[in-house]
């Protein structure tokens, strides 16, 4: 009987039964694409494209390294058959042999047995006998010694049976070894004949071994089946093939605003051969990362375990698809080729994507954001040292530069250096007087450019520089200053010779300027000095360069001890530059109109309108000027770089930049340009391009306008600024994996930040950097000094006193060390930071004392006869024998200055520390030629005495110079010298420059 | 041309408009009485709800979102995997109330000429629970079950950053079922659009087989005999729930500005509001003087007109034109009816008096977070 009466069924029950199958279908189908979905991650995709590579890579490697091999494996092959005929021919003694073994093996393991069963009964016999004793003598601890235990007589017996079932034993034991070693006797030739095969192959075997892993077509059917099943739906939670592959960063956190959550960088589960060697002409993700002895490699510094890859390149770590992984193109063309080849779009709502590979280096700041030059990272430090040029941090808070001077001159004495006419001409247009001045320009930009705004600017203008000067007496640019100029010529020479242009140009033409790089910013340090007859007096020129820290107190220009005549020629060679086409510019008037209407508007808009009117109606003319000057400083923020009276505390008036790069791109305002991308660092190109854009189309208040100040920046400098400004951001990085966390580190870095800022690597070679003035000078030989090993090489009490009163120490050169007049924490800070480089940590040493008896000292007295130190170095007050072209340093001073451990190190080999010095290495002789009949005549008794002991000449050398007495600073002989002779080596090697060029550099001593 | 009819929709697609439109088509669509049938007729509204009436309304949807998907603006409100709901609610409301009203039309016209509705017709009408039942839902099931697969594989869900207490998104806006209420909140008080209201609609809804005795058109379909019923139910469901979640979605960008479907959302648009409460109205701009100090004095008008409100309109119905009804029905079922009719009814009453007077409260008492 049916279960349901179908009659009563108003469906018929096929067509419920069809579409029950229907949909059943489509159900497995939806199963199925569930599956399918789940399993088609892009990430497997390049796996199995990657391993398909590797395979290849392993095949070719495999069969380079046995086709290397082909003959000798031939070789090897032909003796093993050899061999194995051999064997054969022994074939009826191997089976006797193996009979026996046999034999003698059954017996053993009867032997064997026996014994341990033995043993076995001993340890029960010897546990009654020790209890039974214990039992009989429990009274006194020492037991009855008379007392006859029932068990001593059995388990002597017994031992005694133990040693015969040993004996037993090892005599079957040799018999099983003595037919063993027949075995292997007989077949000796074959088995080392395999063996030898072996060990060729092996490496083969390896990489055969790899490529059986790698290759589908290369294993076993075994293989082959459990390489597919390993990877199948649901059992591929094993140990599959294809997975995702990532590393836990705990030591950089991704802030989800209510935790830290620790990074996981799964970008290895594409980028496969990102740190693996051999991959970099394969196309990506699969290519090997471009620097690996920086980067991911256990050995680098920055190790993948430890680091991870979205620490430093940002972007969406767990994600692992193209897009989930917020890929950022680096230009438009990569972005349509992204679009079209992976459907690239940008995953908004991914607050940190990646940086685009121009602004990689961003990344590097978090960890490195106390070093002054951060190695590597030559664009990030091109943008921070544009910071610092430009003054940025003036207006817009850092937290880098939160205790550095102002970047700009004091303005307190403006009005003894120039007049109001000029003041208001280079406010208004610096550019036009100088083409590469820091700085910007405020007026005629995109948004106050208009006929209204121009009124308003020049009203501006005229009340700040009013202020400026208020209440003092202008320089007269027409009056005759003769009596501070010499030659100009000389002063040319003198300035181009005696340091100026280790951080000056004079530079007239905009279009022969440098590109911008770390170098060519050491040239920037000071302004580039031209049209100064325009702009000033000589007098002033001459006063500053005498003493700059009176007119500027803050002046990082140091003093280069100049004489009266030298100061009036570089003046005079300084104020020969004019610029006429400033000079012929309109000055500016006041708008009286004009003034009035800026006077109310800020009243107005600070006071309600009856106070803003009686406050109005009682200010006269001065007054206005001197409120609108006032609220236009303000308002410009000139106090960010300048100092300017009235406006010591005033507060930075930009954005604070410490995490800007970390800032949601939708708190940035991007008005109504929307041709940019809606990226942060579109924003900040836009921006820095165009500071004022941003109020194009918008109808604001001249009060309330965009006011930052256009800087003029080329494409490579916004590019750095850019990185840098991405780099200022909020990630947490643990303290363990900061780059300048080390106790040395520190002591670096405080010292390089004042050596960058002071500019010392204009001059001086510091870490591999630097020295640009050897350029200028021509002659590397007669440029200052290359500072390696500085911090080993001197001591840290001379290096002060030089450094606080610095004097001749290199006798023919005419560029000189200025005097900076740092204070003692700098001094020290920089001769901490020299020593922290060189790993020296010892504040007190030992002075070194020479004894003028000992052998060594005698020996060194000869060699350095022999060598003649004398002809080029100084002694004490005795000039070296040959001319100035050679001379070097006192050696009298030696005692105090250089430290006795690098001394040896620099006679042994002075071209290893200093590459390129003239100083040569003394001739040390050898044992050998010490041995050569009649050598004490000419080595000396105290040579030979010495044996060939090079070590303990060298000493000698040392201790010789170390005892040398004399007057250490030579600083007025050598100027009486040259007052009287003149820089001839300079001048003459001008001539035959190339010449010279064999001598390389003079560097020390 | 294209340019002309989208701008011609973002027009009238402001809420002003567009609302006023749908609340002047409601009583044409479903008409509650002779008067508005005649119309209903004349104008060929009757049409709707035949088959050239369903073509119509497919091409009509059809159309307009193929303008959306092809406009640069309305796709990505279109496409957004939030809003996926929505895009299908614009054909399966209009398919599911064109399956309603047709049959019930049919049977109105079969009524009409004096022979029993459709359903009626076959009194064998009865499925078996099983197998048939049960069999059917299984079927459902498992097809639903493979729509909401292949809806999850092939749209991701919606994630956003994470949550951020100093950020908010603009525009924040709830989930797409929400978004109704959350259009109330324009013209209410969090607390009666957020709180009292959906009690409202939940005890309404609830009490409406004990209010409505009517046994005609059970069991079938039928518009005629119950069309006063309809009419409002379907006023208060498309106009007060459905259309207000489609402005929600479609028409309420960054600040929660309106914005036109095929529109740009331009986060700097900004649209003036200077809302002003009943008591400002009477105290300073009637009377020329400051608000009074004691809380009930000051807003003593709004009390008045809210208890009015509920109170007056009903006692005159009951009277005048409803009376029969009135009596019929008693006075509890007469009052709860009322009751609920009328808060249903102030909102578009609120929402009118906002765009033309810019009232913001009837009774405004923020010191105890009591606003209507």
């Amino acid at each position: 009987m049916p279960f349901v009466n179908t009659e009563e069924r108003y469906y018929k029950g096929n067509t419920l039964n069809k579409w029950f199958a229907i949909a059943s279908v489509l159900f497995f189908g939806s199963i199925v694409l569930t599956f399918w979905d789940d399993n088609n991650d892009d990430f497997k995709n390049y796996q199995k494209e990657f391993r398909k590579i590797e395979a290849k890579i392993a095949e070719e490697k495999h069969s380079t390294a046995l086709a290397g091999i082909s003959e000798q494996v031939e070789d090897y092959e032909a003796k093993i058959e050899e061999a194995k005929t051999e064997l054969d021919q022994k074939n009826s003694d191997l089976e006797k042999a193996n009979k026996r073994l046999e034999k003698y093996e059954g017996k053993y393991y009867q032997a064997n047995m026996d014994y341990l069963a033995h043993k076995g009964e001993i340890d029960a016999l010897k546990y009654r006998l020790e209890n039974n004793r214990s039992h009989a003598g429990h009274s006194d601890g020492h037991g009855d010694e008379h007392h006859e235990n029932p068990f001593q007589e059995q388990y002597d017996t017994a031992i005694e049976k133990l040693n015969e079932l040993r004996v037993a034993r090892e005599i079957i034991e040799n018999e099983v070894k003595l037919s063993e070693k027949h075995i292997d006797d007989l077949s000796l030739g074959f088995i080392t004949a395999n063996k030898n095969l072996e060990s060729l192959m092996a490496d083969v075997n390896l990489l055969r071994t790899n490529l059986e892993k790698l290759s589908f077509e290369h294993m076993s059917t075994a293989n082959k089946v459990a390489d597919v099943i390993r990877d199948l739906p649901i059992i591929d939670f094993l140990d599959p093939y294809y997975k995702v592959k990532q590393v836990v960063v705990d030591e950089i956190k991704y802030n989800v605003n209510f935790a830290q959550v620790q990074t996981v960088d799964r970008c290895m589960s594409c980028h496969l051969g990102i740190d693996k060697k051999g991959f970099e002409d394969q196309p990506q993700p699969y290519t090997t990362h471009p620097d690996l002895e920086l980067y991911l490699t256990s050995a680098s510094a920055h190790p993948i375990e430890r680091f991870g890859c979205t620490g430093c390149h940002a972007g969406r770590a767990r994600g692992t698809t193209f897009n989930t992984a917020v890929h950022m193109p680096n230009t438009s063309e990569s972005q349509i080729e992204w679009e079209d080849e992976f459907g690239w779009k940008q995953m908004h709502h991914w607050l940190k994507p990646m940086l685009p590979t121009r602004y990689s280096e961003a990344g590097c700041f978090k960890c490195h954001s106390n070093e002054a030059n951060i190695k590597g990272a030559d664009k990030l430090t091109l943008g921070l040292s544009l910071i610092e040029k430009a003054g940025c941090y003036g207006c817009h808070t850092i937290e880098k530069y939160k205790d550095r001077r102002k970047s700009a001159p004091d303005l307190t004495r403006i009005n003894e250096k120039t007049t109001q006419d000029w003041t208001r001409k280079w406010v208004k247009d610096p550019k036009s007087f100088r083409h590469n001045t820091w700085m910007p320009s405020f007026f005629n930009q995109e948004n106050n450019s208009d006929h209204d705004s121009q009124l308003r600017n020049e009203t501006e203008i005229y009340s700040i520089v009013n202020y400026l000067f208020k209440e003092k007496q202008e320089v007269d640019l027409e009056k005759s200053y003769s009596n501070y100029l010499g030659d100009i010529e000389e002063g040319k020479k003198i300035f181009e010779s005696v340091g100026c242009m280790g951080c000056h140009t004079v530079n007239e033409d905009p279009d022969i300027e440098e590109e911008t790089s770390l170098t060519s910013l050491l040239k920037k340090q000071g302004p580039n000095l031209i049209g100064l007859g325009s702009k000033t007096t000589p007098e002033w020129i001459y006063k500053w360069i005498k003493n700059p820290k009176e007119y500027w107190p803050e002046t990082k220009m140091p003093d280069l001890r100049l004489s009266d005549k030298e100061a009036k020629n570089i003046t005079a060679y300084l104020y020969s530059f004019s610029n006429s086409e400033f000079e012929e510019i309109q000055d500016l008037k006041l708008d009286s109109d004009e003034l009035n209407n800026i006077t109310q508007r800020w009243l107005n808009k600070k006071y309600s309108l009856d106070v803003a009117e009686a406050k109005y109606s009682k200010m006269n003319d001065v007054d206005k000027l001197d409120f609108v000057a006032k609220k236009s400083i303000a308002y410009y923020g000139c106090f960010g770089c300048h100092i300017i009276e009235g406006f010591e505390d005033a507060k930075p008036i930009g954005t604070e930049l410490t995490y800007e790069g970390t800032k949601p791109v939708e708190k940035l305002d991007f008005g109504y340009i929307h041709d940019i991308d809606h990226t942060n660092y579109a924003w900040f190109e836009q921006k820095l391009e165009n500071p004022r854009i941003f109020d194009r189309h918008k109808e604001v208040s001249p009060e309330d306008k965009l006011k930052m100040p256009n800087f003029e920046f080329n494409q490579l400098e916004i590019e750095a600024l850019v990185t840098a400004i991405l780099s200022f951001n909020e990630d947490v990085v643990d303290h363990s994996i900061l780059g300048d966390a080390s106790p040395e580190a520190i002591l670096v870095n405080e010292g390089m930040n004042l050596i960058k800022e002071y500019n010392c690597q204009g001059c001086h070679i510091i870490e591999d950097f630097g020295g640009q003035i050897a350029d200028i000078i021509g002659k590397p030989e007669y440029s200052p000094p290359n500072l390696n090993t500085q911090g080993a090489k001197t001591q840290p009490k001379w290096l002060y006193d030089f450094l606080k009163k610095p004097f001749i120490l290199r006798p023919n050169l005419k560029v000189r060390m200025p005097s900076f007049n740092l204070i003692d924490e700098q001094w020290n800070a920089i001769i901490a930071a020299f020593r922290a480089m060189d790993g020296e940590v010892n504040t007190f040493e030992n002075v070194h004392n020479v004894n003028k008896k000992s052998t060594t000292y005698h020996a060194g007295d000869k060699l350095a006869e022999l060598g003649a130190c004398e002809n080029c170095h100084f002694m004490g007050k005795k000039f070296p024998k040959q001319d100035a072209s050679t001379w070097a340093p006192n050696l009298a001073m030696t005692k105090s200055r250089l430290r006795p451990e690098w001394v040896v190190d620099w006679l042994r080999d002075p071209a290893k520390i200093m590459p390129g010095t003239k100083m040569p290495a003394p001739f040390i002789p050898t044992e050998d030629l010490l041995s050569i009949e009649g050598a004490v005549n000419d080595w000396g008794r105290a040579i030979i005495e010495l044996s060939g002991d090079q070590e303990a000449m060298i000493n000698g050398i040392r201790d010789w110079i170390f005892a040398i007495d004399g007057k250490e600073d030579l600083s007025k002989e050598i100027k009486n010298y040259f007052d009287k002779n003149g820089y001839l080596h300079l001048e003459a090697s001008e001539d035959e420059e190339e010449d010279d060029d064999d001598w390389g550099d003079d560097e020390d001593w | 041309m294209i340019d002309i009819i989208k701008h011609f929709i973002n027009v009238i697609s402001n809420p002003t408009i567009s609302f006023t439109l749908l609340t002047v088509l409601a009583p044409l669509l479903f008409p509650p009485t002779d008067w508005f049938e005649k119309y209903h007729f004349k104008f060929g509204f009757n049409r709707l709800w035949k088959k050239e009436g369903a073509y119509f309304m497919f091409s009509c949807i059809t159309l307009f979102l193929i303008a959306g998907y092809t406009d640069e603006f309305a796709i990505k409100i279109l496409t957004k995997p939030d809003n996926i709901p929505i895009v299908l609610m614009f054909y399966l409301i209009p398919l599911t109330l064109w399956l309603a009203m047709n049959q019930a039309y049919n049977n109105d016209e079969r009524l009409a000429r004096g022979e029993a509705p459709l359903e009626q017709n076959d009194p064998k009408d009865k499925v078996l629970v099983w197998p048939d039942l049960v069999y059917i839902e299984l079927i459902c099931l498992l097809l639903f079950m493979v729509f909401l697969i292949v809806w999850s594989v092939y749209i991701g869900a919606p994630l956003e950053e994470p949550a951020n207490p100093a950020a908010t998104p603009n525009p924040s806006k709830a989930p797409w079922y929400f978004l109704g209420l959350q259009e109330m909140l324009v013209y209410f008080d969090p607390w009666i659009a957020g709180i009292i209201f959906p009690i409202f609609i939940m005890g309404g809804l609830m009490a409406i087989p004990y209010i409505d005795t009517n046994k005609k058109g059970q069991g079938y379909y039928s518009f005629k005999e119950r069309r006063i019923a309809i009419f409002i139910f379907m006023y208060g469901w498309l106009a007060l729930w459905v259309y207000l979640i489609i402005v929600g979605t479609f028409f309420r960008g960054p600040n929660w500005n309106f914005y036109g479907p095929f529109e740009l959302w331009d986060a700097h648009k900004v649209e003036a509001l200077s809302n002003v409460n009943l008591s400002e109205y009477l105290w300073v701009k009637a009377w020329n003087q400051g608000l009074p100090e004691n809380i009930l004095a000051r807003e003593f008008l709004g009390f008045v007109v809210v208890i009015l409100y509920f109170v007056v309109p009903p006692a005159i119905l009951a009277k005048t034109y409803l009376k029969e009804f009135y009596l019929k029905i008693g006075s509890t079922r007469y009052s709860t009816i009322m009751f609920f009719g009328l808060a249903m009814l102030s909102l578009p009453i609120k929402m009118y008096l906002r765009w033309t007077i810019n009232l913001k409260y009837i009774i405004a008492i923020p010191e105890w977070f009591f606003n209507i």
